[in-house]
């Protein structure tokens, strides 16, 4: 999943920002203002957008009035104002969940799996593909009940297509959601991730999940 | 201390002075009726002593004798106590005596003409001794005898009079102050009506609502329009002082979320999941970085907030040289402006001396001074002219900088303002600089404006009255040791 926060204080970007990797295992991508933000989140393919409403150049409101123009993303408001009318105003300009500052940030990384899950049409945490459960609150798997031991990468990539099971997912598509502006992006890579995950879950004993369709991408059902 | 009604005293002044008024009255128509009756009574006891005398006449006998004619006295006025008359000559022979005359000797008249009170067994009696002539005489025939009348008359009536004249003026008089007191009741009510309404309108009075609306009955009355207008006048400033602290509390509010959220997020970040000692150490190093901004904004807001309450009475002030201030504030700042090759020029018409502390003049020149090398660009100038019209001090502060949108001009001296926060948030600031140099400024009886348009520049100019005295040494306006201990001295 990859997530844009946009929050010109950059402390506390970061601090979201790190949270969000390692508490959720997302791509972070950081805009500054408003401008910047709303760029990034028309020019890419975010899972979430952290949009702050004191902003420099353009603020928080325009940003999501400008943005709910063209995309349906999840958006989450980070706000210092508590006033009711302004945050029903919010909610009815399209944010879809809102968070007071000073906040906590476990609770914010709760409301981002959250966001994420609805976003992708998912109401449960633990992600259901045949006998394979993915927990994306603890970020575990289990297939046929035993537990399986990922890298962070490759539950990455199983997260992802888990909450698209039975779509075909590109590499392209793949790498726009799971990495951020730092990451150099190799599509060979993804090959390497999704090699280590058939071995790992798809021993001989049991029905192949994750299917390559040659040319397209990969899907991964039942 | 007892509670006091001015109704009470009002009425109470009212009534006692209606109730003299009315002792008075009475009392004064009662002598008057006695004196009156009195003088009446007298005149009808000589009328009738007169008229008992002229009953005295001569016989036709040769020698004439005297004889009275009894029968023809006239009835007595008071049956119970009759008339007591006696006629005498002036040697003494007895002419006539009313019946009971003997009773009448309690009347002393000394031997003279005149009257005299004397009492019969508690009745009063008035008397009259007087010399008359013998009226029914012939000159040729008669000796001029001369006949002394005695007669006294009882009192009870006329003094039952006067008691009834006294009875009759007093229940009148009861009667016209009951009614004047219920009218004075009456009117002082309706008199100190404008009082109640006036605090039923202050009354409603309240932290949201600060408008006195004492009703029209108030705003007609004479003697309450001060008072209104006092009271107007003392909401318009509590409301003022009431809004900028209720503003202030909550923009500090609203201000220490984003450095709270921080600090708070870098520690939950910490405790997300186990870390090294160095990871640890790390993460508390961030999280006392995040504290000291929190910190920073805290001192601002005290520092403003002392700012803004505080006036320069009652402090110990220093005759300062304003070109010296502003360059130990440049001291300051010397590192800031080096690295962005910034160079700052200080130019004075003469000596030009404020009365202040030192310190807060710095605080002063320091923010405005950083402000002007932030935002000059890279090589640019800060110009420093400091002038005097002979009564007030100028300080102009001009950048070569982008300059200010007129939108955000007017409100860049109010606290927390960010017109465009990026600016700000790059150069670590609050928004509260300016607004501190403005209430210190104040505090001074000084002005600060701001001029500025986009791409032209930003010029702060600083009017601070003259000090009266250039002396060099320090003018200490309310001396005490501990005082100036207080002040601390930081010469850079």
């Amino acid at each position: 999943m990859r997530v844009l926060v946009i929050e010109d204080e950059q402390r506390l970007a970061q601090n979201v920002a790190r949270s969000l990797r390692e508490g959720a295992g997302y791509a972070v991508d950081v805009a500054s203002d408003g401008e910047d933000g709303l760029f990034m989140a028309q020019s890419n393919e975010y899972d979430l957008v952290i949009l702050d409403l004191m902003l420099p150049k353009l603020d928080g409101r325009s940003v999501l009035h400008r943005l709910r123009q063209s995309s349906s993303v999840p958006v989450l408001v980070l706000t210092a104002r508590d006033e009711k009318e302004s945050i029903v105003a919010l909610l009815n300009t399209g944010a879809d969940d809102y968070v007071l500052k000073p906040f906590d940030l476990g609770e914010l990384l709760a409301r981002c799996k959250a966001l994420v899950r609805r976003g992708k049409g998912q109401s449960l945490p633990v992600l259901k593909v045949g006998n394979l459960e993915v927990n994306t609150a603890d970020r575990s798997v289990q297939r046929d009940g035993k537990r399986i031991e990922l890298t962070a990468m490759e539950y990455r990539v199983l997260e992802y297509l888990a909450f698209r099971a039975g779509a075909v997912v590109s590499k392209t598509e793949l790498l726009e959601h799971l990495y951020d502006f730092s990451w150099e992006r190799f599509s060979n890579v993804i090959e390497v991730y999704i090699s280590g995950l058939r071995r790992k879950l798809d021993d001989t004993a049991q029905a192949r999940l994750i299917h390559t369709m040659r040319g397209q991408g990969y899907i991964l059902r039942n | 201390m007892p509670r006091v009604s001015i109704q009470r005293r009002l009425i109470a002044t009212v009534v006692i002075s209606q109730l003299l008024l009315a002792i008075g009255l009475v009392g004064g128509s009662v002598y008057l009726n006695h004196r009156l009756l009195r003088r009446a009574f007298d005149n009808g006891l000589r009328e009738r002593a007169m008229s008992v005398a002229a009953l005295v006449r001569y016989s036709e006998e040769t020698p004439p004798r005297l004889i009275f004619e009894a029968d023809m006295v006239p009835p007595p006025l008071e049956r119970d106590h009759p008339d007591m008359y006696q006629v005498t000559t002036l040697p003494g022979a007895v002419v006539a005596n009313s019946p009971d005359w003997a009773r009448a000797s309690a009347f002393d008249d000394a031997g003279k003409n005149g009257y005299g009170d004397f009492n019969i067994a508690g009745v009063a009696y008035r008397g009259l001794r007087l010399q008359v002539p013998i009226f029914d005489r012939e000159p040729d025939v008669h000796t001029n005898d001369i006949l002394v009348v005695r007669y006294a008359s009882p009192l009870d009536q006329v003094n039952r009079e006067v008691l009834m004249a006294g009875v009759y003026t007093g229940i009148g008089t009861a009667i016209l102050l009951l009614l004047g007191v219920a009218f004075a009741i009456w009117g002082m009510r309706r008199g100190l009506q404008p009082l109640a309404q006036l605090a039923n309108g202050a009354a409603l009075v309240s932290p949201s609502h600060w408008e006195l609306k004492p009703g029209p009955e108030v705003l007609n009355t004479t003697e309450l329009a001060p008072l209104t207008d006092a009271m107007r006048r003392m909401l318009d400033g509590l409301e003022r002082a009431f809004n900028q602290q209720r503003d202030f509390v909550a923009n500090a509010a609203h201000e220490l979320k984003t450095p709270v959220a921080i600090l708070k997020s870098t520690l939950q970040l910490l405790l997300q999941r186990p870390r090294t000692v160095e990871q640890y150490r790390a993460g508390l190093e961030q999280a006392l970085a995040d504290m000291d901004r929190l910190e920073k904004l805290l001192h601002a807001m005290l520092r403003l907030a002392r700012a803004e309450q505080g006036s320069a009475a009652n402090r110990e002030l220093e005759v300062i040289d304003l070109a010296d201030s502003c360059q130990n504030a440049l001291d300051i700042l010397a590192p800031l402006a080096r690295e962005r090759s910034i160079g700052v020029e200080i130019t004075r018409d003469g000596a030009t001396v404020a009365c202040a502390d030192a310190e807060d003049l710095r605080l002063v020149w320091g923010n405005l001074l950083e402000n002007a090398i932030r935002y000059t660009p890279v090589g640019g100038v800060v110009r420093v002219r400091i002038s005097s019209d002979g009564e007030r001090a100028r300080v102009e502060i001009a950048d070569d900088g982008p300059g200010i949108s007129a939108a955000d001009l007017p409100h860049i001296f109010e606290r927390f303002y960010r017109g465009d926060s990026s600016r700000t948030r790059e150069t670590g600031g609050y928004g509260l600089g300016l607004a501190i140099s403005k209430a210190l400024i104040e505090a001074y009886g000084g002005k600060i404006s701001a001029h500025s348009a986009p791409q032209h520049g930003t010029t702060i100019v600083v009017v601070l009255p003259l000090a009266q005295q250039p002396a060099e040494p320090a003018l200490t306006l309310n001396a005490s040791a501990a005082n100036s201990a207080a002040v601390p001295e930081r010469r850079s």
